[in-house]
């Protein structure tokens, strides 16, 4: 037709993707039908909400243009005139691809154990478990009131041995508030007092002996170490704790998956990014009794665990984030 | 033109592995052109084929504008459901030179002109220039993806394409919307 003709002709220059070379597919055809079918049918009909990944697309749509506070907190650098640190960020819950209604998490999680690969610390040998994390939250400061919460996020480095000697580097960083209110409130509060001054230095502390056992993978003694007698929750807060503190091997790793897939309450959520920007995939268990949300969020290559939050139901919104930035096997203490 | 006769293909691994093979690069030039972003737009392909999967049933044999009209309804979605979130930049608002392989031949000015005067324009008339003039479809199949009759789509082309010759006209204009930041998890 001359006016397509014409429109390609037009617009076919300016086609962003003209040139653009696309890769193959990363993942198979298979894998999708995998995808499809673990979602197809919740009480007999269809219920998929996309959502995570099209709130992914947006956000690198927003780091495209140089936003880059919304997938890349941690690490990136702020864009020039944007004081990111010193305003705060507001936190946003984890958006995830399965949002309403997600199927049993059992089946997904005995699939990633049996699919997960090395990780790079599996190679890896030491004297020293090196662990990175960023945390936030728990407890929250929160105004007389009640309604207005913040909590400073931090970053710690532990260089640890099997004796449970090492050091502990640990830095105080800027202050993150759960919703907007918030946030404006405590500026208000922080602009009515003097305002600190200097930058709190990086404090080492060293660790004092303590016996460290590395977790097994026989899994009667993992679901004792995961207390998941306690229940999803209890499993989720033990299961952080163990990737905190211990570079799990793969076949503990794999063992960990499928001790929680037999654990009741937890969800599959699907596809999520975490807080660092890493691709993931995500189960939570719901304590509708104390108004709390565990979200577990693991590599979905090598099973790794790669971030443990706690957020409230109603409202929904965040009131802790553990991020496992680094593990590994060394024999450097920092 | 053979007329298609027997029952349709079997919707099978095969069936989908093959539209998969066939289509994915597509849907992920679709996705390019309206997020800049390579990783989402390779998400937003698989999404798309998650849903295709799903209801293979109803995937027609001309393929491609029912798959660009999942891709379109998933990206719609999304912004719907933030609606009290700001706009996400238009693809022209976007830095392309970020995006690999948009070649640096691309910025001359008639391009960039071409650019700018899309983004003046509302997003079905963008939507409907994109589908001809990028995706290449024809106005029947552009039809499908936009869920209207060709006859409309003939009209709305008609009409974008005369609304984006006075937006070059005009130029140098500004943008409509200004450029706003998407932010997700941690809003500034």
């Amino acid at each position: 037709m001359f006016g397509a003709e014409r429109t390609r002709t037009l617009l076919g220059p300016a086609d962003p993707a003209r040139n653009a070379v696309v890769g193959p597919p990363l993942v198979s055809a298979r894998e999708l039908i995998d995808r499809a079918g673990a979602t197809e049918t919740v009480a007999g009909r269809r219920r998929v909400r996309p959502t995570r990944r099209l709130v992914l697309a947006a956000g690198t749509l927003a780091v495209a243009v140089g936003a880059v506070a919304a997938l890349q907190p941690f690490g990136g650098s702020a864009p020039e005139g944007e004081p990111v640190a010193a305003a705060g960020l507001v936190l946003v819950p984890v958006a995830y691809q399965f949002d309403a209604d997600p199927p049993a998490a059992g089946p997904q999680l005995r699939m990633l154990a049996d699919k997960i690969k090395d990780a790079a610390y599996d190679h890896q040998s030491g004297r020293y478990m090196y662990h990175h994390t960023k945390v936030w939250g728990d407890p929250l400061m929160t105004s007389a009131d009640g309604r207005h919460h913040v909590a400073f996020a931090s970053e710690t480095k532990i260089w640890q041995a099997a004796d449970g000697t090492g050091n502990q580097a640990s830095s105080q960083l800027e202050p993150q508030y759960p919703d907007q209110e918030s946030r404006d409130y405590w500026q208000r509060e922080s602009a009515a007092r003097p305002a600190a001054t200097g930058t709190p230095a990086p404090s080492v502390i060293p660790l004092p002996p303590r016996e460290l056992r590395p977790p097994s993978a026989v899994p009667s003694e993992l679901r004792e170490l995961l207390k998941v007698e306690y229940g999803a929750g209890a499993a989720s807060k033990e299961v952080s704790t163990l990737y905190g503190r211990y570079v799990v091997p793969r076949a503990t790793r794999a063992a960990v998956l499928r001790v929680l897939a037999d654990v009741p309450g937890f969800r599959w959520r699907g596809q999520v990014t975490d807080r660092a920007g890493r691709h993931g995939v995500a189960v939570t268990f719901d304590d509708r009794q104390n108004d709390a949300q565990s979200l577990l969020i693991f590599d979905p290559k090598t099973g790794e665990l790669l971030a443990h939050e706690r957020l409230t139901l109603s409202p929904v919104r965040i009131s802790s984030y553990k991020v496992i930035l680094d593990t590994a096997w060394t024999d450097r203490v920092g | 033109m053979g007329v298609r006769v027997g029952p349709p293909k079997k919707r099978d691994e095969g069936w989908f592995t093959s539209l998969y093979a066939a289509e994915y690069e597509h849907i992920v030039r679709y996705g390019l052109r309206r997020l800049a972003d390579r990783d989402a737009s390779a998400e937003l392909a698989q999404e798309v084929f998650v849903v295709a999967w799903r209801r293979r049933a109803e995937v027609p044999e001309r393929s491609l504008p029912w798959l660009y009209g999942v891709a379109r309804r998933l990206l719609a979605n999304q912004w719907r459901s933030r609606r009290n979130a700001p706009d996400p930049l238009p693809i022209t608002d976007v830095d392309l030179e970020r995006l690999a392989g948009s070649s640096g031949a691309d910025t001359s000015v008639g391009v960039a002109d071409i650019r700018t005067a899309l983004a003046n324009l509302n997003d079905l008339d963008q939507e409907i220039l994109r589908l001809v003039g990028w995706e290449e479809l024809t106005v029947s199949e552009a039809a499908k993806v936009l869920g209207c009759t060709g006859a409309t789509a003939a009209v709305r082309l008609h009409r974008a394409r005369r609304r984006l010759a006075e937006a070059m006209s005009d130029r140098p204009a500004q943008t409509r919307r200004s450029p706003v930041l998407v932010t997700i998890r941690e809003d500034l």
